[in-house]
Formats: C-alpha cells, structure tokens, sequence
C-alpha cells in the first residue's frame, strides 16, 4: 500500500483565499524568465523585507510564464493583492534592459485568468 | 475605466520619448487620455506643440492634453496671463514659495509634488485649505518613488503619505500621475492605484485619483474654454 506523505487537505473555510494576477512584461529587447524571478523576489524583499513578504504568500508560477507573450503569473493572498502589484511596478529595469509591467487580470482562479 | 496621465514630459522639455511613443505607450497600458507637461520657453512653442499634438492624436487615436508646468513664481505668473491657450496648469513644487503661489493661485490646476527635494512634506493646513479654496488638486508623483531607494525612498513615501493625510482631511483633491519623462517610466493605472493604497489612501480613493479627479480637471478645463467663461467663479449666462 501506498504511503500517504501528505497532510489530509483543509477545509476550505480554513483555507487561506488566494488571488492570481496575470501580467504582461513590455520591454525594449526579449527577456529570461530567471532575471524576471530574480528581478521580482529582489524588489519584494527590498521594498517590504522578509517579514512583509512572509505575510503576502507570495509565489510566481513558474509553469505558467509564457516566453512568446511574456505573460505571466503571481498568487498571493486576497489580503495582499494590491501589494503584490505595487511591488510589480516599481521593477524598472531586468539587466540593461528597461520594461513595463502591465497588469492584465486578477481572479480568484486560474481558469478565471483565461490566459 | 477612464484614466487619465496627467503629468507626463516630453523631448520637448527634457523627456527622453517623443510625443508619438509617449501617446501609444500610455494607450497600450490602458490610458483613455494623456497630458503633456512642458516646460514654457516662447510663445511660439505653444503653436508647434499644439500641431505636433494634433497629428499624433488623429494617429493613435488618444485624448491628449496640453499642459505647462510653471518652475518659478515669475513663470507662473506669465503662464497665468496666456492662461487660455493652453489645457492644463501645473506649478512645480518643492519650494516653498512655489508651493504658496500654486495653492493660492485659482488658475493652477495641479501642484506637483510639493515634497520634491525637501525634507518636511512642503504642505500645511493653511496650504491645503488654501488649495481646497482654490481647487487645486495634489499631485502625488510616482517617478520620483521610482527613482529612488531604500532610505531615501522611504523619506518621500512617508512626506507623501502626510500631504494625503492632510488632503483627506481638508477633502482637497489627490490625483496620482507617472510624472515620466520617457515612455518607459509610464506605469499601469493598476499599479498607480495599487501604490496609493501603500500611501494612506484606500483603493476607492486611489482609483479616484486617476479617474474621478482626473476628469473633474477636465471637465474645468472645458468650462474654462466655453465663450461664456469669463474667470474662475464668473460666467455668462443665457
């Protein structure tokens, strides 16, 4: 028999309420999804430290950055939504290269995202 | 949504973007309408500003506003006086006598960051009020966050948090703007509204700063240029 390793699921009263924001990086050349993880996680540990960041659960989805559109992904709580977008904006630059971040939708799911 | 950018600069005073990529940028991020804050230098800039406008707009199909940003008392007094030829108003603040002058002034529309390189707030309740009086919105300057960092950017966010603490409180108008000088610097209307939250003001107030406030400006603007506008508070009627 299969060893169970994972904790029973809680119960969705107890759980806590998510939101995903989908966004569109403009920028002047292509860009590598490892500098926009980098370039993220610097400026939410910068601008809110690591005691701020905690309380957003924060986390970019990494299977969902798509390369050709430069569209991707952030989950944080329904708390920290506005947050999570202002510390988007103010990433200016990844490397020599200068961008936009432009938020395109936030939804409680990932098939509301409809990306 | 109609968001408005009303404090954007061009190359034609000091930007690094054209007229044309600011236009399409600000379209791209979902912008309904666009100001340009220039710098006055002659009367005949007014004129090439207003043609160049004029194409870009049929071009990329975006409200765009001309504005001139006053940088001294003596400045905003010439721009006072050729008032009608131009949108929109803006007195560049920081100083403190620039900060008076635009509060008491009823032909300013805008006072940009009066906290712009100070170390106090550059506001008080006698200028507030005096603004509320006035109808002067306060700018709250998103470049000027941009740019800076760690302690000096917490400097500026804690200024602007008490100018809105004190706008809130007189109920004088707050508008958010990128204050970008290239097509780059422009930000999403999300964001904008987004870091207001993070300055005192709650996410109604902040979206009304980029919308509401925005277009009561505009709406001035329009009565201002109406035939039975005489001056502020004064109109034909018929």
């Amino acid at each position: 028999m299969k060893e169970k390793n994972q904790l029973k699921i809680l119960l969705p009263t107890l759980r806590e309420k998510e939101r995903y924001v989908s966004f569109q990086i403009i920028s002047e050349e292509p860009i590598q999804y490892s500098d926009l993880e980098a370039a993220i996680w610097n400026e939410l540990l910068d601008f809110y430290g690591e005691s701020g960041v905690a309380k957003l659960s924060f986390y970019l989805v990494k299977n969902l950055y798509d390369v050709g559109r430069q569209i991707g992904v952030v989950r944080c709580n329904n708390k920290s939504v506005p947050l999570a977008i202002a510390a988007l904006g103010l990433i200016s630059r990844l490397g020599d290269t200068r961008i936009i971040i432009k938020v395109l939708k936030v939804s409680g799911t990932l098939k509301g995202l409809s990306l | 949504m109609q968001f408005f950018d009303l404090h954007v600069h061009t190359a034609f005073s000091g930007g690094e973007s054209s007229i044309e990529q600011l236009a399409s940028r600000a379209k791209q991020l979902g912008y309904k309408g666009i100001c340009f804050a220039e710098y006055f230098q002659n009367e005949n800039q007014i004129k090439k500003l207003k043609e160049e406008i004029q194409k870009v707009k049929e071009k990329v199909g975006i409200e765009i506003l001309l504005g001139f940003e006053a940088r001294n008392v003596k400045e905003l007094k010439h721009l006072v006086d050729i008032r009608k030829r131009f949108d929109i108003l803006l007195a560049r603040g920081g100083d403190l006598k620039m900060n008076k002058e635009a509060c008491e002034t009823p032909e300013v529309d805008i006072l940009t960051h009066p906290e712009y390189e100070r170390r106090d707030s550059g506001l008080n309740h006698v200028l507030v009020k005096e603004a509320v009086k006035n109808d002067v919105a306060i700018e709250v300057n998103f470049r000027e966050i941009l740019l800076a960092s760690k302690k000096t950017r917490a400097n500026i966010m804690s200024n602007i948090a008490k100018n809105i603490k004190l706008a809130k409180k007189y109920k004088a108008k707050i508008i958010m703007c990128s204050g970008a000088i290239s097509e780059w610097e422009l930000r999403d209307p999300m964001i904008l509204s987004s870091f207001g939250t993070l300055l005192g003001l709650d996410l109604k107030e902040a979206q009304e700063a980029l919308e509401k406030n925005t277009e009561s400006i505009i709406k001035k603007i329009k009565e201002r240029k109406s035939e039975n506008w005489i001056m502020p508070g004064v109109r034909v009627v018929k």
